[in-house]
C-alpha cells in the first residue's frame, strides 16, 4: 500500500479518533476534578482542553482532499466529510463544559 | 497452468479440493458457505426459542394478577428472551450471513481463516447449548440480560444461574471476536484483484466498520464477565461496595459494550438495505461517499453514548450533558443513510417485490424507534420513563425495525442464492402483513403503558391502573406476530422444496455474489474476475459464465491446494496467493476442549479447569503444523499473465494483519481493566483510611526489565532472520526472558496480602495476572517461532512467525508499563503525600 493510500485511509478515521480521545480525556478530567476537588481550576482546565481538542479537529476538517487519483481521491473526500462531522460533534458534545454543573 | 480445460472438468477438480464430505465428515467442514449456513440455521433456531419465550412473557402479562407462571420462572424467561435474542440470534445471524456472503461479494473463495470460522461456530453452538440446557434444567440466568450487580452477585444469586450467563455468553462471544477479526482481515486483504476500497460494495464498508467496532466493543463485556465470575467464584470484590468495589463499574463495562452492540447489530442490516434497495430502485445507490462517512461517524459516535443507559444512577450534570448530546447526535449519520435510501428510491424506477415490503416495514418501524431514541436521549424525559415499558417499546422498534425487518428483506432477496430456487410468493405477503400489524399492535401499546408508569420486568400488575386493555391487545399482537413468523418459516421450507429454478441473477442485481452458480459451489469462483469498476454496478450474468470457464485469476487447480487471491488493502492490486487450510476435525476438538474449561468453571471444578485450558492451548498449537512452506518458491503463476508470491513469502499477509487486530482487541480489554482500576480508586466507596500495601515492588521492576529484554531479543531475532542470519538463539533468549518475567510476577502475586479483602488487592491481582499471562504468551510465541524455524518453515523471506513473536513480545513488555504503574499507584494509596 503506497503512502498516499495509507494517508487517505488514516484520514478517514482520524477526526473521530481524535474526537474519541478528547471525549475520554474530558470525561476523565471531569471525574478527577470532582474526586480530588480541583475547585475553581476545574472548569478552566475543562474549557482549555475543549478548545485544544477542537484545533486538530478543525485542521482536519479544513484540509483539501487529495486529487491524486483513485482510491485516494474518493477516500479523502469521504474523510473530509467524516472529519467535518467529527468537528461538529466535538463542538456540540463538549460544549457543556462551558456551562453545566461539573460535580453535581 | 494455463492449458485450456473444460468448465465441467475445472469444476470437478476444484470441487474435489474444496468440498465438504458427507456423513460424519461434515463435522470437519471449514468451508465458509457451509459454516455460514450452519450459523444462520442455528441462529434462526435460537430465534424461534427466543420467540417462544416472548409468547410466554405476553401470556403472563395479558391479564392482571396472572398466575400463569410464577415470578421466579418469569425472571428466567425474560432474562433468557433478551439473552437469546441479543447473543444467540442477532449477532450470530449476521455473522452467518456475512461469513456466507462476503467472500462471494468480494470475489474470494473463502474467509481468511477457515478453521477459525469452524472453531467459532462450535463455540457458539456449545455455548448456546449450555444456556438452553440450563433453562430446561430450571437454572437459567434470572438477573436480566444485562446482569446488573449486586443482583447477579453471589449473595443475591447464590445458585449457578448467573454463572451460566457469564460463562455461557463468554464462550459464545469467542465466535464473535474470532469472526470480527476474520471479517476485518478478509475485507481488507481478500478481494477480487482491481477492487479498490472505493470500489467495494457498501455492504463491505458496513462490515469493515462493524468488525472494527466489534474488535473494540466486545472486550469490555468480556472483561466485565471475567471480573464478575472471579468475584462469584473466588470472592475477589470488584463490584462489592462494602470492600471497595462498585456495582457501577459493571454497568460501565456492560454498556461500553452494550450500546455499540445496538449499532453492531444495525450496521450489517443497513448494509443489506444498501445492497437491496438499489436493486429494486434499479439504479446505483445515491451518496456512496456520504454513506461511507456516515458509517464511520456512526461507528465512533456509538461509543460515546453508553452512559445514556445510566442517566438515573447519579451522574454529574456535565457528564449527563456529554452523553445526552452524543445520543441525540447519532441520529444525524443515521438520517444521512435513510435519506440516501429514500433518494435512491425516489430517483430510480422502483419495482415492487416481496423484499421491498420488508424494506417498507423497516422504514416505518425503525424511524419510530429512532425518534423515540432521540426522546430518550433527553435526560429529563429519560428520567421520567426510565425502566418502564416505554424503553421496552423503543428498543424493540429499534432492534426489530433495524435488524429483523432488514433480515427478512435479506432472506427473501438472497434465499434464491442459497436454495437455487425462487419463492412462489404465496405466503410471503400475508406473512409480512401479519408481522407488520402484529409487531405494531404488540409494541406500540408499550409506549402508552410505559408513559402510564408500567415498569419493566414485573410479572404481574394490578387491574385498576388502566393498563389492562393495552396489555391484552399487546399480547394478542404478539401472537399475530408469531403467526407471521410461522408463515415465513413455512414459506422458506416451501421455497427449498418446491421453488422454481432460475438461471443466474434473478433480480438483475449488480453485485458479484450473483455471478456464482446458485446454489454456489464450494469454491465460489472457478476463476476470480478482475474488477475495474465499482462493484455494485457489475453485470453478474456476463461475469458468471466467463469465470466458470476459468478465465480470470487462479482459474485452475494447483497441487490440491485451496488457493485464493490476497490483494493490496487500498488499491486491490494483486499482492499474493493465499493457501487456505483444508477440512479438519481440529476446530471441533479444540472447541470441545474449550467447552471442558467452561463446564469445569461452571460446575465449580476449578482444579480441572486449567486442564481444559491446557488442552485447548495444545490443540491450538497443532493448528499450524500442516501449514507453511519449507522452501522459498518465489512468484507463481496467478493467471491473466501475472505472477505473485505465496502468502508465506509476503510481509503483509493476513496472519500478520489478524494478529495486529487481535492485539488491538487485547489492548482494549487491558484499557478497560485500567479504566476499572482507576474508576474504583477515584469513585468507589470504602477507599478512605487505607494504608499503603507492603509489596516487594522490586519484583515488578525486575519483571519489567526481563520482559523488556525479551522484547528486545525478539526484535533482534526478527532482524537477524531478515538478514539471513540465525534468529534461533535470540528467540531462545526471548523465551528465557519471559520465563523470568513470569516467575517475578508470580512471586509478586504470592506476596500480595489478602486479595479478597479489598478491591485494591483484587485489581492488583488482576493486573499481575494479565501481565504474567501476556509475558507467558510472548514466550510461547517465541518458542513456537523457534520450533517452526527448526522445522525449516522460516527463512529470510518466510518470516511470519518471527514477526508474530516480535509483535506479541513487544505488546507484553509495553502492557507491563501501565500495569505496573497502576499497581504502584494502588499500592501507595493512603501514603502521606
Amino acid at each position: 500500500m503506497s503512502r498516499p493510500d495509507i494517508r487517505a485511509l488514516v484520514l478517514l478515521i482520524a477526526g473521530f479518533t481524535l474526537w474519541s480521545a478528547a471525549f475520554v480525556l474530558l470525561y476523565a478530567l471531569q471525574a478527577l476534578g470532582c474526586a480530588y476537588d480541583w475547585g475553581a481550576a476545574h472548569r478552566p482546565i475543562l474549557i482549555g482542553t475543549y478548545l485544544a481538542s477542537l484545533l486538530p479537529l478543525a485542521w482536519l476538517a479544513l484540509r483539501r482532499p487529495y486529487e491524486t487519483g483513485e482510491p485516494q481521491t474518493s477516500l479523502s473526500r469521504a474523510a473530509l466529510w467524516a472529519n467535518r462531522a467529527a468537528l461538529g460533534a466535538g463542538i456540540l458534545v463538549f460544549l457543556p463544559v462551558t456551562f453545566a454543573t461539573t460535580c453535581l | 497452468m494455463s492449458e485450456p480445460i473444460s468448465p465441467i472438468r475445472l469444476h470437478k477438480q476444484l470441487e474435489r479440493i474444496w468440498m465438504t464430505p458427507s456423513g460424519i465428515g461434515r463435522l470437519s467442514s471449514v468451508n465458509h458457505t457451509v459454516l455460514g449456513k450452519r450459523f444462520m440455521v442455528v441462529a434462526l433456531t435460537f430465534f424461534a426459542i427466543g420467540g417462544f419465550l416472548s409468547m410466554l412473557i405476553r401470556a403472563q402479562l395479558a391479564t392482571p394478577h396472572s398466575a400463569f407462571i410464577g415470578p421466579e420462572i418469569y425472571n428466567q424467561i425474560f432474562t433468557m428472551h433478551g439473552t437469546v435474542m441479543m447473543f444467540l440470534f442477532a449477532i450470530p445471524m449476521f455473522e452467518g450471513f456475512v461469513i456466507y456472503m462476503l467472500p462471494k461479494m468480494l470475489g474470494a473463495r473463502d474467509m481468511a481463516f477457515p478453521r477459525l470460522t469452524a472453531y467459532g461456530f462450535w463455540c457458539y453452538l456449545f455455548g448456546g447449548m449450555i444456556l438452553i440446557g440450563a433453562m430446561l434444567a430450571g437454572v437459567a440466568p434470572d438477573s436480566g440480560w444485562f446482569m446488573y450487580t449486586p443482583l447477579s452477585s453471589r449473595p443475591y444469586t447464590p445458585g449457578i444461574n448467573a454463572d451460566v450467563w457469564l460463562l455461557g455468553i463468554t464462550f459464545v462471544e469467542i465466535s464473535a471476536v474470532t469472526a470480527a477479526i476474520e471479517i476485518f482481515v478478509s475485507i481488507l486483504k481478500m478481494r477480487a484483484p482491481g477492487m479498490a476500497l472505493t470500489r467495494m460494495p457498501l455492504m463491505a464498508w458496513y462490515m469493515l466498520v462493524t468488525s472494527g467496532m466489534m474488535i473494540v466493543g466486545f472486550p469490555p463485556l468480556i472483561l466485565g464477565s471475567i471480573l464478575l465470575e472471579l468475584e462469584r467464584a473466588f470472592d475477589l470484590p470488584f463490584f462489592d461496595p462494602t470492600r471497595g468495589g462498585d456495582p457501577l463499574l459493571w454497568q460501565h463495562l456492560f454498556w461500553l459494550f452494550g450500546h455499540p452492540e445496538v449499532y453492531i447489530i444495525f450496521l450489517p442490516a443497513a448494509g443489506a438495505l444498501s445492497t437491496i434497495i438499489p436493486v429494486f430502485a434499479q439504479r446505483q445507490i445515491l451518496g456512496y461517499r456520504a454513506i461511507i462517512a456516515a458509517i464511520v461517524a456512526m461507528g465512533f459516535l456509538s461509543f460515546g453514548l453508553w452512559v445514556h443507559h445510566m442517566f438515573t444512577v447519579g451522574i454529574p450534570h456535565l457528564a449527563l450533558a456529554f452523553f445526552s448530546a452524543a445520543s441525540a447526535l447519532v441520529a444525524i449519520p443515521t438520517a444521512v443513510q435513510i435519506f440516501a435510501w429514500l433518494g435512491t428510491l425516489a430517483s430510480g424506477k422502483p419495482k415492487w417485490d416481496v423484499p421491498m415490503l420488508y424494506v417498507f416495514g423497516f422504514f416505518f418501524v425503525f424511524v419510530i424507534g429512532g425518534l423515540t431514541g432521540v426522546m430518550l436521549a433527553m435526560v429529563p424525559f429519560n428520567t421520567q420513563v426510565h425502566d418502564t415499558h416505554f424503553v421496552v417499546a423503543h428498543l424493540h422498534y429499534v432492534l426489530v425495525g433495524g435488524f429483523v425487518f432488514p433480515m427478512l428483506a435479506g432472506i427473501y432477496h438472497w434465499m434464491p442464492h442459497i436454495s437455487g430456487r425462487q419463492s412462489l410468493y404465496r405466503l410471503s405477503v400475508p406473512a409480512f402483513w401479519l408481522i407488520f400489524s402484529g409487531f405494531n399492535l404488540t409494541f406500540f401499546q408499550m409506549h402508552l403503558t410505559g408513559l402510564m408508569g408500567m415498569p419493566r420486568r414485573i410479572s404481574t400488575y394490578p387491574s385498576n391502573w388502566g393498563w389492562d386493555w393495552l396489555n391484552l391487545s399487546s399480547s394478542i399482537g404478539g401472537f399475530i406476530l408469531t403467526m407471521g413468523f410461522a408463515l415465513v418459516l413455512a414459506d422458506m421450507v416451501l421455497q427449498f422444496r418446491y421453488g422454481r429454478f432460475f438461471r443466474r441473477d434473478p433480480w438483475q442485481a449488480q453485485t458479484l455474489e450473483w455471478a456464482t452458480a446458485t446454489p454456489p459451489p464450494s469454491y465460489n469462483f472457478a476463476a476470480i474476475p478482475r474488477i475495474d469498476i465499482r462493484a455494485d454496478g457489475l453485470e453478474p450474468a456476463r461475469i458468471g459464465p466467463v469465470q466458470a470457464g476459468g478465465a480470470g485469476y487462479l482459474g485452475f487447480a494447483r497441487e490440491d491446494r485451496q488457493e485464493t487471491m490476497g490483494v493490496d488493502m487500498a488499491t486491490g492490486a494483486p499482492e499474493h496467493v493465499m493457501i487456505l487450510p483444508r477440512r479438519t476435525y481440529l476446530p471441533l476438538w479444540t472447541a470441545l476442549a474449550t467447552a471442558s474449561f467452561f463446564l469445569a468453571m461452571l460446575f465449580g471444578f476449578y482444579a480441572l479447569a486449567p486442564f481444559g485450558a491446557l488442552a485447548t492451548l495444545i490443540l491450538f498449537l497443532l493448528w499450524p503444523a500442516s501449514l507453511g512452506q519449507k522452501r522459498d518458491q518465489g512468484p507463481v503463476d496467478i493467471g491473466m499473465g501475472e505472477k505473485a508470491p505465496l502468502d508465506v513469502e509476503c510481509d503483509s499477509n493476513v496472519s500478520v494483519l489478524a494478529n495486529r487486530a487481535a492485539i488491538v482487541m487485547d489492548a482494549t480489554l487491558f484499557a478497560s481493566l485500567l479504566f476499572g482500576g482507576l474508576f474504583l480508586l477515584v469513585v468507589a466507596p470504602n477507599w478512605e483510611g487505607m494504608t499503603p500495601l507492603d509489596l516487594p515492588l522490586w519484583l515488578a521492576g525486575t519483571a519489567l526489565a526481563a520482559a523488556a529484554l525479551a522484547g528486545g531479543a525478539s526484535l533482534l531475532a526478527r532482524r537477524a532472520n531478515g538478514r539471513g542470519g540465525r534468529g534461533g538463539p535470540w528467540l531462545l533468549a526471548t523465551v528465557l526472558g519471559q520465563i523470568a518475567a513470569v516467575a517475578m510476577l508470580v512471586m509478586l502475586a504470592l506476596a500480595l496480602p489478602e486479595p479478597t479483602a479489598h478491591a485494591r488487592q483484587a485489581v492488583i491481582l488482576a493486573l499481575i495476572s494479565y501481565g504474567a499471562l501476556h509475558c507467558g504468551l510472548g514466550g510461547l510465541m517465541a518458542g513456537h517461532g523457534y520450533w517452526r524455524l527448526s522445522q525449516g518453515y522460516v527463512s529470510a523471506r518466510r518470516q511470519t512467525e518471527m514477526v508474530l513473536a516480535w509483535l506479541w513480545n513487544l505488546y507484553a513488555g509495553a502492557a507491563l508499563v501501565p500495569a505496573l504503574g497502576l499497581i504502584v499507584l494502588l499500592a501507595l494509596e493512603g501514603a502521606t503525600p
